[in-house]
């Protein structure tokens, strides 16, 4: 179907702008990616609002499903901060969720997906100055689902609002912080390692942000166009 | 219509961002040019067009045939409406160019004999549907006497001998009566006499010859297949009764029917109908002098057999276990009367409803242009069809029997497609996001359509809607809601509070608010809803938001200390060999205890399991936290205690383990299926632990407890169900890939040192050694192992899950808390006596429908191995007279294709 009409599971011009991967490396990784980034959320949207409606896209019958949910936090507050990667263990089941569900609502606000290069450690935190995505620092408007909070605010909201910001207080940084999320059946008596099928990671791609990383400064973002 | 974003091969043109100016604007050649502007033909008005692209086509120099006929197959198989535009253009083609060369082949001869490799090719695929859609183009040519009706007629008929082909499947049968019967309907003028409404005047005396004998023989052809269909059509019509295998004809159409139907019609020469089905421009043009330019002859064709999967597993498993889906017939929901949406049962209606199914299907990769192809549709077809939108500024006449509502046609037809059973042909969520973009394209005239669907769909709930069909309406129903405010006026169905609680429409009210609660959160679905809703005697939606139920919280409970200790424990990340000590010290202290008499095992892992989801019940990842840092815990839980014991671990402890997650998280349902995924996931249960759990515990979980009651099934539990049966086939999935994958790896390893052996060794006349065939790859060894104990476990989750049913409807004295309704909730009295069902008779029936689920969605699995679960599951009742066992039986020889 590709000459009548564009195909919506096409990776957008959204990129990592802190990866030192070229640029062919991430193209033919995002052809494989089973990793989404998931923009314009709520901060109050939770993991299992997420989970709902993502799980749509799966097909456990086929050897997918959803692996996990990294939810994007302020770097400063350790609250969400209206992004967060979803990874499932099938490239196909990415490219539903981009067919299907971006640009669609959750929590009564429009979504948008991208395939994604793969979670890495780090990633989980807002670059923005203050902690948060950029986009919310240069937002001009009133925008009560993402800190644009004010009295006006209904008491309910800022009841959900506590329970929001005391969820991931005790995230932490760095290895193992996140949940790995299950890998392929094993059988039980073969501890061997193996290789799985899971995408990985080359050892250039490491080589290449070691001690560069913390270095740069991080105003640059997700390049959250808004676009919908 | 403009086609934003198309660029030369179809590649999108994307924005352009600081650094990648590497993707310019593709080059588009003069050829390309051409062959966008013939894809591209209608934009504005295509009758209009036609000359102008005529003159374009055949000023183009250097002529290029193939990127002509390229351009009309795309056109042709990827914008179907366009076909008889496309036929028109081909015919314009057809006459002698300016030039007056004598004897010269005409271009549109040389692009429709080009355009037939092409045609060839997706032959060679078996690429049913544009196999179907150049039929249809062929179809139009006939009647444009471009194309011979002899080999037309030939090659629909070697399509009707696929029908007789031994073991044919339902789905290779059903495309290619399809391909042959709408090729027939197409085609249809030319077998009226005088060329119907054509201007074919003496078309009629030399064509009508061809109409008896094939037209009967296609017709028949595709009725016997038909017939044979019948109980099929039993169990996956969306609306049925238990006791009855006759459908009732006013819910639902099945396609093949429907279209024999017509075409019978068609065949008792009553054309009347047929006539003004679609839009022929071609027949304005002065019509074709055969004796000059003779049709096309159709070249002879052979429909290739089904394409089996080679690298298939063979012996190794002694299972061969492909999975073949769409094997069902296919019954679309009838939502609206003929006046407002086409009967299906008309050849107009017919024609419609699978232009906008094709539109569907073909534009799956980008729903925003379907809405907008779907909602632009009445320009394709002849004026009058539709009643025109409001405001709009041509009109044409509406035509008797006609002008209908393009938008609840639309939506009916969506709807029909997306609930198909056993499952749609794509994911639900695509058919729920294109509603959602028709309705954001035009909410005034999309809105009401959707609500008038809903509404009526409601309704049927009550008269045998399809539990199945009935689930997906709820989970529609939520998204749906979710992406438009959750505006449902609940309103007008408080009146069906009085009814008893686990009546379909009251199942359908929790359900969907409970979906709903899932995609927003408990307050604010409150708030939509009518007072006399929220009260917790209506039993709709659940006083509290879905929070977790620690057991051990209250200090006044049992245990209530012994699981502080070890929530300490999880706290302070104390690691887990320590805590496996500690429950150990645990247990000797509750064993010498007063309370020794209770089953100490299950209160420590009871304790040690909620302790573990409460540190990780702040969200999803801090679940996989907890898991993670614990496995080694949670495996010795499973092993009751014994190490490392492979895969198996102790049935009990595993169900205990269950049991704990589930009382844990027992106000929130999805997190109950989150954590029998995960604990599945690691390993921790297996898939047949979890239906075996679901079976003797699944009822008892639950917002309320009213609901509660003898053994049933509600769709909770058969999401549990689901859950469990499709990560077992998911993970047989992923072991067969791997197979195949080390053996291709394998082989192409062997055949290069085969190769070099053999080169080594030119001379000698070395005799060939006999193939080793066990392999001494070790990969492949473990991948193969794994698979033979994956298909095991596959089995025996199949097996307990046959079982189980059996046992919750056709239970045995020995069978725990039965439902005394079981047996008699599926004769026809009891049906028509339902307005008197209380609570046990509707769950009753809900856990026949299940039944039915299971036996058709899983059906490819349970065909492998239908010999083994009959014995286990059927072999008692041999002999008995036992009408639930007899009904069981029926379903299951129906879903594994033993049903003569």
């Amino acid at each position: 179907m590709a000459h009548v009409v564009s195909s919506l599971d096409q990776p957008s011009n959204y990129k990592d702008s802190q990866t030192r991967v070229d640029r062919m490396k991430q193209n033919e990784m995002l052809s494989k990616s089973t990793t989404l980034y998931i923009g314009n959320l709520s901060f109050y949207t939770t993991e299992e609002q997420i989970y709902e409606l993502f799980t749509k896209c799966a097909s456990p019958e086929d050897g997918g499903g959803i692996k996990r949910i990294i939810m994007g936090l302020d770097r400063n507050t350790r609250t969400p901060c209206g992004f967060c990667f979803v990874e499932y263990y099938t490239h196909a089941e990415a490219l539903a969720s981009m067919r299907y569900v971006s640009g669609t609502k959750l929590d009564e606000r429009i979504i948008r997906c991208d395939l994604d290069l793969g979670y890495k450690e780090g990633r989980q935190f807002g670059r923005g100055k203050s902690g948060g995505q950029v986009r919310d620092e240069h937002r001009q408007d009133y925008d009560p689902g993402r800190g644009g909070w004010g009295a006006q605010a209904q008491r309910i909201e800022i009841e959900r609002r506590r329970e929001v910001e005391e969820r991931y207080a005790d995230a932490v940084d760095g290895p193992g912080a996140v949940a790995g999320g299950g890998e392929d059946w094993k059988e039980a008596e073969n501890a061997a390692p193996e290789k799985t099928l899971k995408r990985g990671r080359s050892p250039d791609d490491e080589g290449n942000n070691n001690g560069r990383l913390g270095q740069r400064t991080r105003t640059e973002e997700d390049m959250e166009a808004e676009r919908m | 219509m403009s086609y934003e974003r198309r660029g030369g091969g179809g590649r999108r043109r994307h924005h352009r961002d600081d650094y990648d100016d590497r993707r310019r604007e593709p080059y588009e050649s003069p050829d390309d040019k051409l062959k966008n502007a013939i894809i591209k033909l209608g934009e504005v008005d295509p009758v209009e067009e036609l000359p102008r692209l005529e003159k374009q086509i055949r000023e183009h120099v250097p002529r290029n045939i193939p990127i002509l006929s390229e351009a009309f197959r795309i056109g042709v198989t990827e914008e179907p409406y366009k076909t008889p535009y496309y036929a028109a253009l081909l015919r314009l083609l057809h006459d002698p160019s300016d030039v007056g060369i004598p004897d010269e082949t005409p271009l549109g001869r040389l692009i429709l004999e080009d355009f037939w490799k092409g045609f060839q090719g997706y032959l060679d695929k078996v690429a049913w549907r544009e196999t179907r859609l150049c039929i249809h183009f062929f179809a139009h040519l006939t009647v444009a006497k471009l194309i011979s009706p002899e080999s037309l007629f030939s090659l629909l008929q070697s399509f009707t001998a696929v029908l007789d082909e031994f073991g044919v499947s339902h789905g290779r049968a059903k495309r290619a009566a399809l391909c042959a019967g709408e090729g027939l309907l197409v085609v249809c003028p030319i077998l009226i006499p005088g060329g119907g409404h054509l201007d074919f005047s003496q078309a009629g005396p030399i064509l009508k010859q061809y109409s008896p004998s094939n037209t009967t023989d296609i017709i028949e052809a595709i009725r016997t297949y038909n017939e044979l269909t019948v109980t099929q059509k039993w169990l996956v019509a969306p609306v049925t009764k238990i006791y009855s295998d006759v459908v009732p004809e006013e819910n639902a159409v099945e396609l093949l029917d429907i279209l024999l139907t017509i075409l019978q019609t068609l065949d008792r020469g009553d054309f009347e109908e047929t006539a003004n089905c679609l839009p022929r421009p071609y027949s304005e043009y002065p019509e074709i002098d055969t004796t000059v330019l003779p049709p096309y002859n159709l070249p002879l064709v052979l429909v290739p057999p089904e394409i089996i999967e080679l690298d298939a597993l063979s012996g190794d498993s002694g299972e061969e276990a492909q999975v073949k889906k769409e094997e069902w017939p296919e019954f679309f929901i009838r939502l609206f009367g003929s006046e407002v949406s086409p009967d299906f049962q008309n050849p107009v209606g017919y024609i419609l409803r699978t232009a906008l199914l094709d539109i569907t299907d073909i534009f799956e990769v980008n729903r925003k242009e379907c809405a907008r192809l779907l909602l632009e549709y009445p320009k394709w077809n002849l004026p009058g069809t539709f009643k025109p939108k409001p405001g709009a500024t041509v009109t044409a006449d509406p035509v008797p029997g006609k002008d209908w509502q393009l938008e609840s046609t639309i939506i009916e037809t969506t709807l029909g497609a997306y609930l198909i059973l056993p499952e749609s042909s794509s994911k639900s969520i695509y058919y729920t996001s294109l509603i959602t973009e028709l309705c954001k394209l035009s909410p005034s005239t999309v809105g009401p359509a959707v609500g008038k669907s809903i509404r009526k769909l409601y309704i049927s709930l009550s008269e045998g809607l399809d539990v199945e069909v009935a689930r997906r309406f709820a989970e529609w129903f939520a998204v749906h809601m979710s992406n438009f405010g959750f505006q449902w006026v609940w309103k007008e169905w408080v009146p069906d509070l009085s009814l008893t609680v686990q009546h379909p429409r009251r199942a359908f009210m929790r359900r969907a608010i409970e979906y709903e609660i899932r995609l927003s959160y408990h307050d604010r679905i409150m708030k939509t809803l009518p007072e006399s809703m929220q009260t917790p005697e209506a039993y709709t939606i659940a006083e509290q938001a879905p929070g977790p139920d620690f057991g051990y919280d209250d200090p006044g409970k049992a245990h209530h200390d012994a699981a502080q200790a070890v929530l300490n424990l999880f706290r302070g990340r104390a690691k887990a060999e320590d805590v496996i000590s500690h429950l150990d010290t645990l247990k000797s202290t509750l064993e010498s205890s007063d309370e020794g008499h209770v089953n100490v095992d299950a209160v420590v892992r009871s304790i040690a399991v909620q302790s573990l989801l409460h540190i990780g019940s702040r969200s999803f990842s801090h679940l996989l936290n907890a898991i993670e840092r614990y496995l080694p815990l949670l495996r010795n839980l499973a092993s009751s205690g014994v190490s490392s014991v492979g895969g198996g671990g102790n049935a009990e402890a595993k169900a205990d383990i269950l049991s704990a997650a589930a009382a844990f998280w027992k106000h929130n349902r999805q997190m109950v299926g989150i954590v029998f995924d995960k604990l599945m996931q690691y390993q921790i249960v297996d898939p047949t632990d979890v239906v075996g759990w679901t079976f003797l515990n699944g009822a008892v979980i639950g917002q309320f407890s009213e609901l509660a009651g003898p053994m049933n099934l509600s769709t909770f539990e058969w999401d549990l169900l689901k859950g469990a049966l499709d990560k077992a086939n998911g993970r047989v999935m992923i072991a067969r890939r791997k197979v195949t994958a080390l053996r291709k790896e394998d082989d192409d390893t062997r055949a290069r040192v085969k190769a070099s052996t053999d080169a080594d060794t030119m001379e000698v006349d070395a005799e060939e050694k006999p193939e080793d065939t066990t392999s001494d790859n070790p990969a492949l060894v473990t991948a193969l192992k794994a698979f033979s104990s994956l298909t095991k476990e596959q089995k025996a989750a199949l097996s307990k899950t046959l079982e189980g049913f059996v046992s919750c409807l056709a239970p045995s004295l020995t069978d725990p808390s039965p439902n005394p309704h079981a047996r008699t909730v599926i004769s026809e009295e009891a049906w028509e006596n339902r307005a008197n069902w209380g609570r046990d008779e509707w769950s009753a029936w809900e856990t026949w429908g299940w039944y039915r689920q299971f036996c058709r969605a899983y059906s490819p699995y349970l065909r492998t191995y239908s010999n083994t679960l009959y014995a286990i599951s059927f072999a008692k009742f041999d002999g008995s007279k036992d009408p639930a066992a007899e009904l069981l039986k029926r379903i299951w020889n129906i879903a594994t294709g033993q049903d003569a």
